[in-house]
């Protein structure tokens, strides 16, 4: 039975309602009108900078400066292509994919593997390699990028994709072994133990047993390295100088430099970044919401 | 369980192991070491000892970013965790649909930082800007500023930024927190003739509270370490006045290049992180923090 305040407890179906409850009726629904108000006034904070930037990159640079508050006069989709062409989004845009999906079946894969090993094997360094990797989760990237850099530099794989890919890896690591190795340490210990009686080596039980059965754990470890890889500015702008390898945040900073007074065409760029992200967002907001918050949680 | 052979766990923990020497472990030897020397990054490497420690304790740059990163915290738990644990509980009032507002206050959370650095730059622009001219609209020419190009108004500007963002992330933690609260020690309160408030302020408040303490430290550690919203913003300026950590940590190592200044610098601020971490780790044994949204 679900009790909830717009019914009153007490009102027996067919009796008449009592003078008070009556009242009460009524104040419930004021006080229901009073906080749809309130949670849509404070939603319109959230909404308005977004609608705002949407709305401006389709304004002239002049009704932009003079009534930033006004309506477009109309929808000229086309400053959207142009933003698109002359901004050079297409390359930030398939590195960002790139880099993405590298450092996300890179972090999956291996982390994967690792949390099963440390979560059901017995062998002589599992214990120093929990810890090692555990250091991933309590140090700041600023603890080590400065000689993190000189490394890339020395290599000469700075300034290409693989100065973020490999990083991004190193990074997500941590986590989602952390995350994962709790996932696979609920498994039922039987099932291990049979498939070993049945003869099954450590890869193969690797394959065919953890890694299907852990696809939950690992949807969340995805969502939140995707979003990670995805948004990623500090050390994406310390490695990358070449336009050709720039992902999104930093080609965004890049291209607020180059077009610094084209007001429209910065708004239509922005808004190209984010529309997609949002839709996607409000498709699956459980997952993200869920994946953001159990990451960060730890 | 005993592995089939010697050395499948090895080669199960192998590659995560090397990514991560590679990329953590090295490195932060590397840093560690470094904070001794005096190193342009090309020039030959001078062991100098503790010298950059003194320097760094003498340089009033350096102290102002920890005085930028003390407001900022202070200004962000009131920000992002006090308000995003009101917005908590709003949208857990019962019997209200609330799923599209809290998808909405979440929106901020995913997208990349640069993006709204961006876009609220453009929002508090002196000229065209929404703050502004709404100020003017109001009829408040004189409240108008230069938000970001004023050092009594830039770091708040930013900070406020910065709530815009999280408040929703910790509406998402508290909000698991209170949904976690039985409904029948609700519904007794209710029919004991409690009202929305009360059960807000004498059920669900100290019902998280362990909760709260954790979302202060995450806020705490991550005001430490954050870096896109201020340099995409102001780049530390004006005059250094929203100069934090690791934007002052940029600009030592990648524009003066001072590498061995920075090595201390970023081992300095490591081991302040560090320890907040540690304390956090701490708390959080004590209370197991599920947030099953």
């Amino acid at each position: 039975m679900t009790l909830s305040t717009d019914t009153p407890l007490v009102a027996a179906p067919g009796r008449p309602l009592q003078p008070t409850q009556q009242r009460r009726k009524a104040g419930v629904r004021a006080s229901s009108v009073l906080f749809y108000t309130v949670m849509t006034a404070i939603s319109l904070i959230y909404l308005i900078p977004l609608i705002w930037m949407v709305l401006s990159s389709f304004k002239t640079q002049n009704e932009i400066f003079d009534s930033p508050w006004s309506l477009p006069h109309s929808i000229d989709l086309s400053i959207l292509g142009e933003a698109w062409q002359r901004g050079g989004l297409g390359t930030y845009v398939a590195n960002s994919i790139m880099v993405t999906t590298a450092s996300v079946v890179g972090i999956l894969l291996f982390g994967s593997m690792a949390a099963f090993a440390l979560s059901r094997l017995n062998f002589r360094l599992r214990g120093f390699f929990l810890v090692f990797l555990a250091l991933g989760l309590l140090l700041p990237v600023q603890a080590y990028f400065v000689a993190q850099s000189t490394m890339l530099d020395r290599l000469r794989i700075n300034d290409t994709r693989w100065a973020l890919i490999i990083p991004y890896i190193g990074l997500g690591l941590s986590l989602a072994v952390y995350l994962l190795k709790a996932y696979i340490d609920t498994l039922p210990r039987e099932l291990f133990e049979s498939a070993r009686m049945d003869g099954c080596g450590d890869l193969r039980m690797y394959f065919v047993l953890v890694f299907p059965l852990i696809r939950p754990g690992l949807a969340t470890v995805a969502v939140f390295s995707i979003l990670g890889a995805w948004n990623e500015f500090l050390l994406a702008t310390l490695y990358i100088q070449s336009d050709e390898y720039k992902t999104i945040p930093v080609g965004l900073v890049a291209f607020t430099g180059k077009y610094s007074t084209d007001y429209p065409l910065l708004f239509a760029a922005l808004s190209i970044i984010t529309i997609p992200m949002v839709a996607i967002y409000v498709i699956f907001h459980r997952q993200v919401i869920n994946g953001i918050t159990e990451g960060t949680l730890r | 369980m005993r592995p089939s052979s010697r050395w499948t766990p090895y080669l199960l923990v192998g590659p995560a192991v090397a990514f991560f020497t590679f990329v953590v472990g090295l490195p932060l030897i590397g840093t560690i070491a470094l904070s001794f020397t005096k190193w342009s990054g090309t020039n030959r490497i001078k062991f100098i000892g503790l010298d950059n420690f003194v320097r760094a304790f003498h340089d009033d740059v350096y102290r102002l970013t920890y005085v930028h990163t003390f407001i900022y915290i202070a200004a962000t738990l009131v920000l992002e965790v006090a308000v995003g644990f009101g917005l908590a509980g709003l949208v857990s009032v019962q019997g209200k649909r609330t799923a599209w507002y809290r998808v909405t206050f979440f929106i901020p959370v995913m997208l990349p930082m640069v993006v709204i650095a961006v876009l609220w730059s453009f929002i508090y622009s002196d000229d065209g800007g929404l703050i502004n001219s709404f100020l003017t609209a109001i009829g408040h020419d004189d409240w108008r500023q230069v938000w970001l190009g004023d050092p009594s108004t830039a770091l708040l500007a930013i900070c406020v930024v910065s709530g815009w963002i999280y408040a929703g992330f910790y509406m998402a933690i508290f909000y698991a927190g209170m949904q976690r609260v039985p409904q029948s020690l609700l519904e007794a309160a209710r029919l004991d003739g409690a009202s929305e408030a009360d059960l807000f302020f004498k059920i669900k408040v100290p019902l998280v509270r362990g909760m709260t303490e954790v979302a202060a430290l995450l806020c705490i550690t991550g005001a430490f370490q954050s870096f896109d919203l201020f340099y995409v913003m102001t780049k530390g300026g004006p005059d250094h006045a929203t100069e934090i950590v690791t934007t002052y940590l940029v600009s030592t190592v990648f524009v003066d290049h001072e590498v061995g200044y920075g090595a201390a610098l970023s081992v300095v601020m490591s081991v302040v992180v560090i320890g907040t971490g540690l304390l956090y780790v701490k708390l959080r044994r004590g209370d197991g923090v599920d947030v099953e949204y």
